[in-house]
């Protein structure tokens, strides 16, 4: 762990220079920064991997079968569950380039022991197939795992390969992490929601959710009733219960009536009635009164008769409890259901107490709700954690599955013998085990949670992303996105997504996207880190021993323990101590500070005794604030983020302490700027922040001088940064992406951060150092549009390609299995005709392939099928508009070819209308590729800038960000150096007292004393007359990107083409050659300018233009019928055929075809007509000419 | 008949051998055992747009 720390503290002002020898060794690099941004999802997967699943495993419910007939009773349970690694038909390894080539899943053997006990006898134990398990790369299981860099170029991955995604079918796709409520701290909340849960209810409720042991949840909600009682509420099956509160209390353990009354009045104390800290008020012994009230009302007095009562409400709803008594189920249902994270009782009862007063604080106004929308009362769903407690519903169900199907051959009776394995396992084949491997390939494929409980998670949809390689930013981003659930999506109300000060530190401010996921998908702080199983040695770690020692601790500290008797005080002269959601004592008012600065202590000294991400929560004594008490976190998937702790640093850099978002709430900690943030003598600040740049995210973190730009700049430019066209991938040879990005001559910038050389930005480089001119030229650049120089553009400035794969599995193709093998690659001898010019044997090899390398045009065939049942050949046709090379065949299959991959290229070169953005939220659109001779030049030294800009894209959005990067890219690449440009590097100098000048007079400095001007301005001349332009114009280097929005993509233009069946009008959709809606508010503006001649072009001449009989005498258009006259026979081949006879028109109503009229109309109208005939209604048109109307 | 289709060459994707196929051979490198091959480049002449 202090290796990390160090590491941490040590902020790399210099950037870091690789000389080409440690350049060309791939392991050169640092990689630990990095990895530490994938972690969250790796760790958790490991830990499903060495303890999770089994103690999963060992909580499911075992399930009792009863033959009546015998009296004989089966046992099922599950033992030892072992997960394999990924192999090739069980034998050799598999590797993910494999999996990647050939759209297969990177998954493992799981194999789980089911144990079968009859009648109390010795377990028999069978190892059960239960399907393949997806395998996270880099996690344990993986292949890859502790691969340097080398030895991953061998396996075709990149040298920097990180995992924390699962491949399937091909496909790499991650888990989003989800935000939770914390788990096992009670929050007091105000929804009004909770007032129509049933008549007499209020909206307040404190409600937590406990976690058990597997990470399985349960929440439970204690509502106020106005008349002054409570109600404990939980959900089963999707249905919610609700218990008085006095009935679960009486029950829980062996009490009387005083007990729980004392108890509950304890925080109550007239002594100190509006003190600060006070939560008891008087009404508390009234309430009390009227919970147990209540309990004596249903006629319980004993503990018995509590669990009685409830074991006889709720055995219909606990499967396996039909043969236990009433007392028994009761039993089950409280170990089940209420405060699952703890195991005894006197928890329980202590947990409900302390919920009780929190909830009675609350009503009583002494204690504020707590914010459900803050990240304080919030942690994280790893993937981990998610896998496992959908495995254990699954195998949960399985079991249950089994049961029912055992029972009903016994009902049955046709041989079947429970005592005998053999007919078990028979039976239970039926529905087999695999299936549970294969549902959580879906959840991860689909990210769908088919689930009935639910898994007391908010959302059903939405868990897995696909891990888009379309620069590392983006695929990078996906790691460390934390969205805060697809229900809220849909929410009206803007407040969750508002920006809390609570996220300080952990959340990025910067990055999220602007509109509909605004404010939901947010974007971890790059050092914010989520808690786990695992040590700072990689060890899992002993949450028992670990909870021992804090509990010796604290009673050294003065805390009262909560065994054998709860504490009968309350603040504000004892504060309750809460460790993980479990009271374990009371500490008086006045000790807690000093404990808490021991546990600080502690935490950084790094004692195996106490995790370094201990949460020390304490919440000091408020007059009406939050509810106060010392809440300690010892859990994972907590955030957690580094700082330094003003008590316990010294010179050499230690006394790092990870702190998470609860306690931040409470704690005084400085901006290292020396401003102190504004703080009194009364309470100093105990903590200082490390480096400002480590609130935002990476992508935040690459935007150079980011700290000079409007805010929503920024903001942009983390959105554009992660559509920018790059080096998406170093083994982009190997890779079989449906469509990959690539730029061709990618730069490295000038100007960096110090995030671009800790993450390594530079392997995956993403812009060109443009020489951007800043002036009105040729009235090009208006509205955002800017020009680029041709000859820059052909030089191969922004060149590009598309990489496309195609795959083609004839296995797939016929759903029919015994059709399957009748499907060959092969090209047809027959109709060796022409498509678009082209013989198809120049197109085609012999392997029914294309040729390696050579240029496909639109339409033409690149590949040949040959099916055998039909005897027909169907080749594939090339889409789109452009022309593709093909990059590479590849095939791959164990029997004859069945299954390929053909990669294509297309070539993007800049072209007018293509998108152009710098690193500071600038976009624009190419409008034209300038000759470079009518560029302007220098009058100096003669160059011509790459790309102009207009001027007008500054003053309102304030992006001085990029005119200091263009000044100091000219500084630099006149020295030839890199520039540094991290974001409030001022704030951190002026610490130190060196540097004094301002960062203007640094860059101009360098400029002037290279003979440039200070500001960065220039003398050019017109490219087109070769006059000096009137004004000096500002030039410089600036790191553009290109976007991947292109208008080859986009483009959409049609004259005639397809129209929709039923109404001949046009279809819609560029995939289909359609037209683009001229609508309702584009004909108003038509009809607003008079311009009716063009309406009646766009509307009916260029649409459905229909020429229709209409019948005058009935008025209808559907009863005329065209009667075509039978040509006279011709006899004599010499003589002029006679002339075509006149076209008749009838109308069937009528019965004669007098008064028949055609009439222009849409094609639209006749159908209406047709639509209402079938309703029995009679469209009837009254013809005239206009002028008699 | 048909003469028979003339065999193409694939490249091994493990370890770089050249291995001649023809219709129905099963698709595996005869000298690793390999079941990823790549079509080898063309030998006709490829002309590309110098623009």
């Amino acid at each position: 762990m202090i290796e990390v720390k160090e590491e941490m503290v040590e902020v790399k002002e210099e950037p870091v220079h690789y000389s080409p020898q440690e350049l060309q060794r791939p392991d050169s690099r640092d990689l630990q920064a990095l990895r530490e941004l994938f972690k969250p999802h790796i760790e958790s997967f490991d830990y499903f991997i060495e303890k999770g699943l089994q103690i999963m495993l060992d909580n499911i419910d075992p399930v009792v079968v009863d033959d009546p007939s015998t009296g004989q009773k089966l046992r099922i349970s599950f033992g030892r569950g072992d997960l394999e690694d990924p192999r090739k038909d069980r034998r050799q390894p598999l590797y993910p380039y494999e999996c990647r080539q050939a759209k297969i899943s990177y998954s493992g053997q799981f194999m789980v022991e089911v144990s079968f006990q009859y009648n109390n006898g010795p377990a028999i134990r069978e190892k059960f197939k239960a399907g393949q398990l997806p395998i996270m790369l880099m996690s344990k299981l993986c292949h890859l795992r502790n691969a340097d860099p080398q030895t991953l170029i061998h396996y075709k991955e990149e040298a920097s390969e990180m995992g924390g995604y699962f491949i399937l079918n091909g496909y790499e796709r991650v888990v989003r992490l989800l935000i939770l409520p914390k788990r096992n701290y009670p929050t007091s909340s105000m929804r009004n929601s909770f007032r129509e849960r049933s008549e007499g209810y209020s909206d307040t409720a404190v409600v937590i959710r406990c976690v058990r042991e597997d990470q399985s949840a349960v929440t439970v909600k204690l509502y106020y009733l106005r008349s002054g009682t409570a109600r404990i509420g939980f959900w089963i099956g999707g249905r919610e219960y609700l218990l008085p509160v006095g009935v679960v209390l009486k029950a829980l353990i062996d009490t009387t009536d005083h007990e729980i009354y004392s108890c509950l009045t304890c925080c109550y104390d007239e002594k100190y009635e509006g003190a600060k800290g006070a939560v008891g008020t008087q009404l508390l012994g009234e309430r009390a009164k009227i919970i147990l009230d209540e309990v004596q009302y249903l006629g319980l007095l004993t503990r018995a008769q509590c669990l009685e009562h409830i074991g006889e409400h709720f055995k219909p709803v606990m499967p396996g409890m039909e043969s236990e008594g009433n007392l028994a189920a009761g039993e089950a249902m409280l170990k089940k259901y209420i405060f699952v994270h703890l195991n005894h009782t006197h928890d329980k009862f202590n947990l409900l107490i302390f919920m009780l007063q929190k909830l009675f604080s609350l009503v009583d106004q002494t204690s504020l709700p707590d914010n459900t929308d803050s990240l304080q009362n919030q942690e994280v769903l790893v993937p981990g954690h998610l896998i496992t407690i959908f495995l254990k519903e699954k195998l949960q169900e399985w079991l249950s599955k089994a049961k029912g199907v055992l029972q009903e051959e016994l009902i049955k009776k046709n041989n079947f013998n429970l005592g005998s394995l053999g007919d078990v396992k028979k039976i239970m084949e039926r529905n087999p085990l695999s299936n549970v491997g294969s549902a959580i390939e879906t959840l991860l494929k689909t990210g769908n949670l088919a689930t009935q409980s639910g898994l007391d998670l908010q959302q059903r949809a939405g868990f897995t992303v696909q891990a888009e390689r379309l620069n590392y930013l983006r695929f990078l981003s996906h790691f460390r996105a934390v969205h805060r659930g697809a229900a809220f999506a849909g929410l009206r109300t803007t407040s969750v997504r508002k920006l809390l000060p609570e996220s300080w530190g952990f959340l990025c401010p910067v990055h999220t996207p602007d509109g509909s996921p605004c404010g939901l998908l947010n974007h971890m702080a790059c050092t914010c880190r989520i808690t786990s199983f695992f040590d700072a040695k990689g060890h899992v770690r002993n949450f028992l021993s670990v909870q021992r020692s804090l509990i010796n601790l604290l009673i050294g500290g003065g805390m009262i323990p909560s065994s054998p008797e709860l504490v009968r005080a309350g603040p504000p002269q004892v504060v309750s101590v809460l460790l993980d959601g479990c009271i374990v004592g009371s500490l008086p008012a006045e000790k807690v500070a000093k404990v808490v600065a021991k546990l600080r202590e502690l935490k950084v000294a790094n004692k195996p005794t106490i995790p370094y991400d201990l949460e020390v929560g304490y919440v000091p004594l408020t007059l009406g604030g939050t509810y106060p008490g010392l809440y300690l976190f010892t859990s994972p998937s907590r955030f957690v983020r580094p700082v330094k702790n003003l008590a316990l640093s010294s010179e050499n850099g230690h006394g790092v302490e990870f702190i998470g978002p609860f306690e931040q709430a409470h704690m005084e900690i400085r901006c290292p700027d020396g401003g102190d943030g504004g703080r009194t003598t009364t309470a100093p600040a105990t903590h200082e922040e490390i480096h400002p740049t480590w609130i935002l995210s990476v992508v935040a973190n690459l935007t150079p001088w980011s700290d000079h730009n409007q805010s929503p700049r920024n903001m942009y430019q983390c959105q554009m940064g992660k559509q920018t066209m790059g080096f998406s991938s170093q083994a982009l040879r190997f890779r079989a992406d449906q469509k990959l990005y690539h730029l061709q001559t990618p730069q490295s910038p000038i100007i960096r951060t110090s995030a671009y050389e800790k993450y390594g930005i530079d392997e995956y480089p993403l812009g060109t150092n443009a020489i951007v001119a800043v002036l009105s030229y040729t009235g090009y650049d208006m509205e955002d549009a800017m020009i680029l120089n041709k000859s820059a553009v052909d030089r191969g400035m922004f060149h590009g390609q598309i990489y496309q794969t195609e795959t083609i599995d004839l296995t797939e193709q016929s759903g029919n299995r015994r059709e399957q093998s009748k499907k060959i690659f092969r090209r047809s001898k027959l109709d060796n005709h022409k498509y678009t010019g082209r013989p198809v044997d120049s197109l085609i090899d012999t392997d029914g392939l294309p040729y390696v390398g050579q240029t496909i045009n639109p339409d033409e065939p690149y590949c040949s099928i040959y099916d055998a049942v039909t005897n027909s050949t169907k080749v594939l046709k090339l889409k789109g508009s452009e022309p593709a090379f093909v990059d590479y065949v590849a095939v791959d299959g164990k029997k004859p070819l069945q299954k390929v991959n053909i990669r294509f290229r297309k070539t993007r070169n800049p072209i007018i209308g293509d998108k152009f953005s710098s690193r500071h939220g600038q976009k624009g659109v190419c409008s034209q590729l300038w000759p470079d001779v009518d560029m302007p030049f220098s009058g100096v030294t003669g160059m011509r800038p790459d790309l102009i800009i207009n001027p007008h894209a500054f003053p309102s959005r304030m992006t001085i960000g990029m005119l200091l990067e263009s000044v100091a890219a000219k500084g630099g690449s006149l020295e030839g150096k890199f520039k540094d440009a991290t974001p409030f590097a001022d704030l951190v100098k002026k610490a130190d007292g060196s540097d004094k000048k301002s960062l203007v007079d640094d860059l101009g400095s360098v400029l002037l004393s290279k003979g440039f001007n200070y500001h960065g301005l220039e003398v050019l001349y017109s490219g087109v007359y070769g006059t000096e332009l009137t004004c000096e114009i500002f030039i410089g280097p600036v790191y553009y990107q290109r976007l991947r929005h292109m208008v080859s993509d986009k483009f959409q233009v049609r004259s005639t083409g397809i129209v929709d069946q039923v109404t001949r009008q046009p279809i819609k959709g560029r995939k289909h050659g359609g037209g683009i809606r001229f609508g309702e508010m584009e004909r108003d503006a038509m009809l607003a300018h008079g311009a009716s001649y063009l309406l009646h072009d766009r509307l009916h001449t260029c649409s459905d233009y229909h020429i229709a009989d209409v019948c005058s005498e009935c008025g209808s258009i559907l009863t005329t019928t065209f009667v075509q006259h039978p040509r006279p026979q011709v006899h004599d081949n010499r003589e002029l055929p006679p002339a075509k006879p006149p076209k008749k028109v009838t109308c069937h109503a009528c019965k004669n075809s007098k008064g028949m009229e055609t009439v222009a109309m849409p094609y639209v109208f006749r159908y209406l007509a047709a639509e209402l005939a079938s309703m029995n209604i009679k469209m009837k048109l009254q013809l005239s000419n206009g002028a008699e109307a | 008949m048909d003469p028979p289709p003339e065999p193409v060459s694939y490249i091994c994707g493990d370890c770089g051998m050249e291995n001649t196929l023809k219709q129905g051979d099963v698709i595996q490198c005869r000298e690793c055992g390999y079941r990823i091959l790549y079509k080898k480049r063309t030998r006709r002449i490829v002309q590309y747009e110098a623009r």
